[in-house]
């Protein structure tokens, strides 16, 4: 048990609790022909996550300290393959289908290993084009699939 | 129409051609699924959610609901399969139901007998499978009349002993997964209430008015979650496929085994239809039987086929045990059943008491399809084992882009949204992070599918008795339920105060 994430988690439970239990003030209490309104089920699910992460905070103080197993995180590629999956998501849109997951997945082959960059590129550009041609020729599926300014 | 007539039926909507090409497509990527280590049958499931709604996209809506139904079961318990061919190959367990497989399966690959091991695995799951498909036809009428007499108050008291069977046993503390259980339930208030029509938590943003979409959590969780964690952390392996050399076993292999796949297979079934318990303890708890009534416990560990033909009976059939209060109570037990509620409700078809009289064509054609899958599966692992074998050779530069591309085309191709897309991205990092510090996601996805079904029983209930909390307590079987789930929860931790170990599911 890593005591220092869960006491910041459990930190973060309570204070994503605290606001349920506020926000659920705010929605009327009561709904037409019920004197049970909807603010009472997030209400009292607030209340119980409160405790529970309350409990949480309270139970790192009984765990034993545990060594600290030394691994070697891939901070790099793990950065380069999220970044690069936010850039695809943002410019899916905008700049297609067939061209972003093109490039996408050529750069985080090429992060995960690199070698055999036209091994890359083949199935880059297979896996692409078939998914945008069975989607939306066979199936007839909504896919922004070329830049919007063509 | 009596049960004969349904089922009959059944094999007519399971027999058209393309609800065969789904349940064989379904088994062959569940088999793939068992085999890889880095994706397991929740990861599996909830990945192809999307791309089986967009294939089935041209079909009459419950015509497709059957078929992606047919679909995800097979990768469920294809799955199942797949599990044991690295277990007892390289020794390493491709799901965490296969995990007591590599005790004694990889010592008998190590001494030459690989291909009985396999094909012992192969015909106690076939049987297994068998024996819950008929267990469940002959339960499924009767249990589904009984809970047809439920009103809200029973119903809201068996889905809280749903969410705490699963969260009771799920992972190391309690306290956590029942944190990721509240969570979940949280989540699903997100949106437009659908008694009062009042939009709760939604700040006025169009995009969660119809609330947190199942799908893209349950997708970023597990599939995105397992991605990145496979990235971040890289394990060079090299190990040394064991050799097959005949596939078939012997007469004397095959008595020795029968007496454990028909035990593994009833204890199996029983475990499955448990919330909270999965095929992986369905699978450790046969393996302790089977070392317990043995009369030379000592070849345990040493390559006894027995500790082979018992695990991997029991898992296969508490996959299929999983299935019985999902089709006819609308609970699911466990973390993949639960992500196929969700998919079921896509199509909106709700599992209960009542889909077997308002959607027949759905539970008897998947109830048909599991018996034809089952048969695919034999048929294919028995030859085809060495090539399943060899999908552990894929190499993972291609595999883990490939499968980030297929989340996020999936997602879109349901949602169409950027939103959702940021939202998978999101859940796929706090996902990573959470596993990694011991905080179950099952729970959490349950809570989500649990939510809403949950909260209008509450309200019906409260309305009904005017907001008296009392018939929740009166009611003797809504009071039974309630019992049960606080001795479920309580009982596990008096037992770790005492010192005792216990078992938990790692993954359903």
């Amino acid at each position: 048990m890593d005591i220092k994430f869960d006491r910041i988690a459990a930190i973060l439970f309570l204070a994503v609790a605290v606001l349920f239990i506020i926000g659920s003030r705010s929605i009327a209490s009561s709904s037409y022909g019920s004197v049970v309104g909807p603010d009472i089920f997030p209400f009292f699910l607030g209340i119980m996550l409160a405790i529970l992460s309350i409990r949480l905070f309270y139970e790192t103080f009984n765990g034993k300290k545990q060594e600290k197993k030394n691994e070697k995180l891939q901070y790099k590629p793990f950065l380069i393959v999220l970044i690069a999956t936010l850039v695809y998501i943002l410019t899916l849109e905008s700049v297609g289908y067939v061209i972003t997951t093109f490039v996408f997945l050529f750069v985080c082959f090429q992060t995960m290993e690199r070698a055999k960059w036209l091994t890359s590129l083949i199935i880059a550009g297979c896996f692409s084009g078939l998914v945008y041609f069975i989607f939306v020729e066979v199936l007839k599926g909504t896919l922004p699939g070329w830049p919007i300014w063509f | 129409m009596n049960t004969l007539d349904y089922l009959l039926h059944g094999f007519g909507t399971a027999l058209i051609w393309y609800n065969l090409l789904f349940a064989f497509v379904g088994v062959l990527i569940g088999t793939a699924v068992g085999v890889l280590p880095g994706i397991g049958p929740m990861s599996g499931v909830a990945l192809l959610i999307p791309v089986t709604a967009s294939i089935t996209g041209g079909l009459p809506p419950e015509q497709a609901a059957t078929s992606a139904i047919i679909l995800l079961a097979g990768v469920y318990y294809g799955a199942m399969y797949g599990g044991s061919t690295t277990s007892i190959l390289l020794n390493t367990p491709g799901e965490s139901s296969s995990v007591v497989t590599t005790l004694d399966g990889y010592q008998m690959a190590k001494k030459g007998r690989a291909g009985s091991a396999l094909s012992i695995a192969a015909i106690g799951s076939f049987v297994a499978g068998i024996v819950t498909l008929i267990a469940l036809i002959a339960l499924a009428k009767p249990l589904s009349d009984l809970a047809l007499k439920f009103g809200p108050a029973e119903y809201f008291s068996l889905m809280l002993l749903g969410l705490g069977a699963v969260s009771g046993l799920a992972g190391k503390s309690v306290t956590k997964a029942l944190i990721m259980t509240v969570s979940g339930l949280l989540l699903a208030t997100i949106g437009i209430d659908n008694v009062s029509g009042i939009g709760r938590f939604t700040f006025d943003i169009p995009w969660l008015y119809q609330g947190i979409e199942f799908l893209t959590i349950a997708v970023g969780l597990f599939a995105l979650g397992e991605v990145f964690k496979t990235i971040l952390e890289k394990e060079e392996e090299d190990t040394q496929m064991a050799k097959i050399n005949n596939l078939l076993p012997s007469k004397e292999e095959l008595k020795e085994s029968a007496g454990p796949i028909a035990r593994g297979s009833i204890l199996g079934f029983f475990i499955g239809i448990l919330p909270g318990a999965g095929a992986t303890l369905a699978s450790f708890f046969s393996y302790i039987l089977e070392k317990k009534i043995s009369k030379d416990p000592s070849k345990f560990g040493k390559g006894a086929i027995a500790g082979v033909a018992a695990p991997e009976s029991a898992n296969n059939a508490a996959s299929g045990g999983a299935m019985i209060p999902l089709l006819t109570l609308g609970i699911p037990g466990s973390g993949t059943t639960a992500i196929l509620m969700g998919a079921l409700m896509m199509y909106n078809v709700q599992p209960g008491p009542l889909l077997f009289e308002d959607h027949p064509q759905v539970a008897w054609g998947l109830i048909a399809s599991m018996f034809i899958g089952n048969i695919m599966l034999l048929i294919l692992n028995l030859p085809l084992v060495k090539v399943f074998a060899k999908i552990i050779q894929t190499p993972k530069q291609y595999l883990i882009p490939i499968i980030i591309a297929i989340s996020i085309f999936g997602v879109y191709a349901v949602q169409v949204s950027v939103n959702d897309l940021l939202l998978l991205v999101g859940c796929g990092l706090v996902g990573y992070f959470l596993n990694k510090h011991d905080y179950p996601i099952a729970p959490l996805v349950l809570g989500l599918v649990l939510g809403p079904m949950i909260e209008n029983n509450l309200r019906r209930a409260l309305t009904i008795s005017n907001g008296d909390f009392g018939p929740f307590f009166t009611r003797p079987i809504s009071l039974g339920f309630l019992i049960m789930t606080v001795l479920w929860l309580v009982i596990p931790v008096i037992m770790k105060m005492r010192g005792k170990s216990v078992v938990i599911n790692e993954e359903a």
